[in-house]
């Protein structure tokens, strides 16, 4: 049965590169790359096997909890990666709840980031070759380590991918469970640096290795520590280790088990909100004709759409990084400056606006509205939320920070780079359309057809819009270094000049780009599933 | 642009007229492939102002693409469509005025409250406010989807779905009704409702095309009839031109075919 599910897993997989030759140049760059970095891994627990037990124990301790960590949060963030097995597609047929489970951690095993993390496994073994005692408990605990990552990662993809409760529930808490793990990366910099403060620095590896000591006792490294222990003769530690691990296995087993039977048993039920008859909201209070009509769907889509509400995440999350990197120094320019970061980050969110629409993007084309309206429509209602964020982002961190002469290069630097970022989106997004999550399906769900090219037009659209933004931002630095006040507000002036301006030329050549487009983007859409 | 290529047959069927004054839509030689296949093959259709104009043809004949051409969806290959005198490639703003247009197999934004959704297309056709409001009023009512109108369109049911959308094709009162599949799923009251509301419609000049699945819904109530298959049209004129002396039932299966008679392979049969 297991055999009949990767063979369908490798056949959908085949069948979908061949059709798509740039997602086949994108698998295969992955492919390298994972191959390099592979290569990179082995040969350095090579060398590191022959520094000693203390540096090899460590190295591998922390390299194989990051690993875990990768597999667990890898679900939330990567788009794309494997959707070929989905639980709730084994439902129809007669197979047990064991079986499927067997059948995806195999899948997720014998894709490319489960072998290359199995033959990193069995790298381990080229390090601990010097002792034998680790080598031979490796045997045993490079398979719990592995198993670890895969089942760690499925229960996180079940889990996200949510079982009962409603569907605003369940869309609030799978943002909720986003944030936090943004914010996990920060949050254990923080605690490394304290612990780092805490520990003298008596070991080769100074207090970083006091952290790494306590990570090891913890589900994620225990398994990749306890040859270590053994090996230096710390049995009783070594075994508690390899407990630790194979509880953690069998847990992870359960708590997978019981989170599938829930998404396999409740799928997303229905709990129908409903509104006053005469509620209108945006729709009421826009002027009518199509920039008022796409203004006002944007807005809501801006305000009320989970898939959208996730990508304003970064604007509450991402000062809050600044600080932890700058190691909470407020008065930092670094965090005063919050707000032109999460302002480039914004700018170019909508890069892709229209898949959004899905195909209900045929209801826009068949009014016959012309390019520049939707284009402006889309803008305003971006702006709408993106403005009064950056404006708020900018106060609080300015004011936190206590830079009050640093406002008015804050302010023209964000919004000139927000606005900049809408303009070079009201084109693309006329040129460009992604795979996305469907309208009501889990913003975090995967989705297939992302390809590599996707990523490189997004990245250049980035780089364009610092370069058309250059003006203001560097007006904006050179008031932070000289302190010259009016600097600031010629960046001020210039940010919110230029912003405008690029605004307009973008909506008329997105326009234009979308009048000639439409029906190409729409046709698109419609070749992506589920949409 | 209305040149076909070298290595396309011969036409099966003359292309319809262009600029028939009397015609809502004029389809001529419209052509689309997809790689290797081509999904329509030189559809000409003429479509008398006020009628009520069926397509009919098996699953995959071309039905939804020529549609989605005529509508201004997708662009053709080859071949022009026409709208009131209007070529709907050539001049889109002002065609899809014209058209109301309800597509098959397209979501809608469906986050809005079904009386949001109304709102907002009326919105997009610039009406003013109130007479956007009291449209969508009479649309909801019309649509039995007054208790609906505050609930999320995602929480439809795929009939309620059929009718919002519908509600939608109609409030700009267009002068051509384009219909893909507009009875899939709806119960069989609000079709009653419906196709009195047509009837209504055609009555007072509006034209209306459909496609559907359904023989008897289309001969009951359309005057005109067109079959189509492998994106060809194999018989366009009035309905009791295209029957004859059969239903169209019998005469559509006759000049599709494939219908076989059998009663299944032996292991489904139960005793």
């Amino acid at each position: 049965m297991v055999a009949t599910v990767l063979r369908i897993r490798f056949r959908v997989l085949g069948n979908t590169l061949a059709a798509n030759p740039w997602q086949l140049v994108g698998y295969i760059l992955g492919g390298v790359w994972a191959l390099a970095v592979l290569f990179l891994a082995v040969a350095g627990l090579v060398a590191v096997g022959f520094a000693g037990l203390e540096p090899t124990r460590l190295v591998i301790t922390a390299a194989g909890g990051v690993l875990t960590l990768v597999w667990v949060l890898a679900p939330l963030f990567v788009a794309g990666v494997d959707t070929t097995l989905d639980p709730q597609r084994f439902a129809p047929f007669p197979l047990s709840t064991r079986q499927i489970m067997v059948a995806l951690a195999a899948g997720g095993l014998t894709g490319v980031p489960g072998l290359a993390t199995l033959l990193a496994g069995v790298g381990t073994l080229a390090a601990w070759f010097h002792w034998p005692v680790a080598l031979i408990t490796a045997i045993v605990c490079v398979p719990l380590g592995v198993l670890v990552c895969v089942l760690a990662s499925q229960l996180i993809t079940a889990l996200a991918a949510g079982g009962g409760g409603s569907r605003r529930t369940r869309e609030l808490a799978s943002i909720a469970i986003f944030a936090v793990l943004v914010l996990a990366g920060p949050i254990a910099v923080g605690v490394t640096q304290l612990a780092r403060l805490a520990s003298t620095a008596t070991t080769p590896f100074g207090g970083i290795a006091g952290v790494i000591e306590g990570v090891s006792w913890t589900p994620i490294a225990a398994a990749w520590a306890a040859p270590g222990d053994l090996a230096s003769g710390a049995v009783a530690s070594g075994v508690l280790k390899l407990a630790i691990a194979l509880a953690t296995v069998v847990a992870l087993w359960y708590l997978w088990r019981w989170s599938l039977v829930q998404q396999i048993a409740h799928p997303a039920q229905r709990r129908v909100n409903r509104v006053a008859a005469g509620t209108l909201g945006w729709f009421g209070r826009m002027p009518t004709g199509g920039v008022g009509a796409t203004w006002a769907r944007s807005l809501t889509s801006w305000t009320r759409d989970p898939r959208y509400l996730r990508q304003l995440l970064i604007v509450p999350l991402f000062p809050v990084i600044v600080l932890f990197y700058s190691r909470f120094e407020l008065s930092s320019p670094f965090f005063a400056f919050s707000a032109t970061i999460v302002a480039f980050l914004l700018g170019v969110v909508p890069y892709a606006d229209v898949s959004y629409d899905g195909s209900a993007f045929a209801t826009v084309l068949q009014t016959g509205i012309r390019g520049r309206d939707d284009r402006l429509g889309r803008l305003l209602g971006a702006a709408g939320v993106g403005v009064p964020a950056i404006v708020v982002v900018a106060l609080v961190t300015v004011a936190l920070s206590g830079r009050w002469d640093l406002l008015a290069a804050v302010l023209g630097s964000s919004l000139g780079l927000l606005l900049t970022g809408y303009a070079a989106c009201a084109v693309s997004s006329a040129l460009i359309v992604v795979p996305v999550p469907a309208s009501g399906d889990n913003p975090f769900k995967r989705v297939p057809g992302a390809s590599f090219s996707m990523f490189l037009s997004f990245f250049a659209l980035w780089i364009g819009t610092a370069i058309l933004a250059a003006p203001e931002i560097v007006l904006a630095i050179f008031a932070a270094v000289t302190g010259d006040a009016l600097l600031g507000w010629l960046a001020l002036a210039v940010g919110l000049v230029l912003g405008v301006v690029l605004a307009i030329v973008g909506v008329a050549v997105g326009g234009r780009v979308f009048d000639r487009n439409g029906s190409v983007l729409l046709q698109r859409i419609r070749s992506f599933k589920g949409m | 642009m209305t040149t076909p290529p070298a290595n396309t047959p011969p036409l099966p069927v003359p292309d319809a007229p262009a600029g028939d004054a009397s015609a809502a839509l004029v389809l001529t030689g419209l052509v689309k492939r997809f790689g290797q296949k081509v999904a329509v093959d030189h559809v000409g259709l003429s479509v008398p102002v006020g009628s009520f104009y069926a397509l009919v043809g098996p699953n995959g004949a071309g039905k939804t693409t020529t549609l989605s051409m005529a509508t201004g969806l997708l662009r053709p290959d080859a071949g022009t469509a026409v709208v009131h005198g209007v070529d709907v490639w050539q001049h889109p703003v002002e065609a899809k005025r014209m058209i109301g247009n309800l597509a098959d197999g397209i979501r809608l934004f469906d986050r809005l409250t079904g009386e949001q959704l109304v709102t907002y297309t009326g919105m997009m056709f610039g009406l003013p406010h109130d007479v956007v409001a009291q449209r969508t009023a009479d649309l909801l009512a019309l649509m039995d989807l007054r208790e609906a109108a505050g609930t999320a369109v995602v929480d439809y049911s795929a009939g309620m779905t059929k009718k919002i959308a519908l509600a939608c094709a109609l409030v700009h009162a267009p002068r051509l009704l384009v219909l893909d599949e507009p009875f899939e799923s709806v119960d069989p009251v609000s079709a009653a409702n419906i196709e009195d509301v047509l009837r209504g419609y055609t009555g007072s000049g509006g034209t209306v095309i459909v496609s559907s699945h359904s023989m008897d819904l289309v001969q009951r109530m359309c005057d005109h009839v067109a079959v189509i298959a492998a994106g060809r049209v194999l018989a366009a004129g009035t309905t009791d031109e295209v029957r004859g002396s059969e239903t169209l039932q019998d005469r559509f299966v006759d000049l599709v075919g494939g219908r076989h008679r059998t009663e299944g392979p032996e292991w489904l049969r139960q005793s």
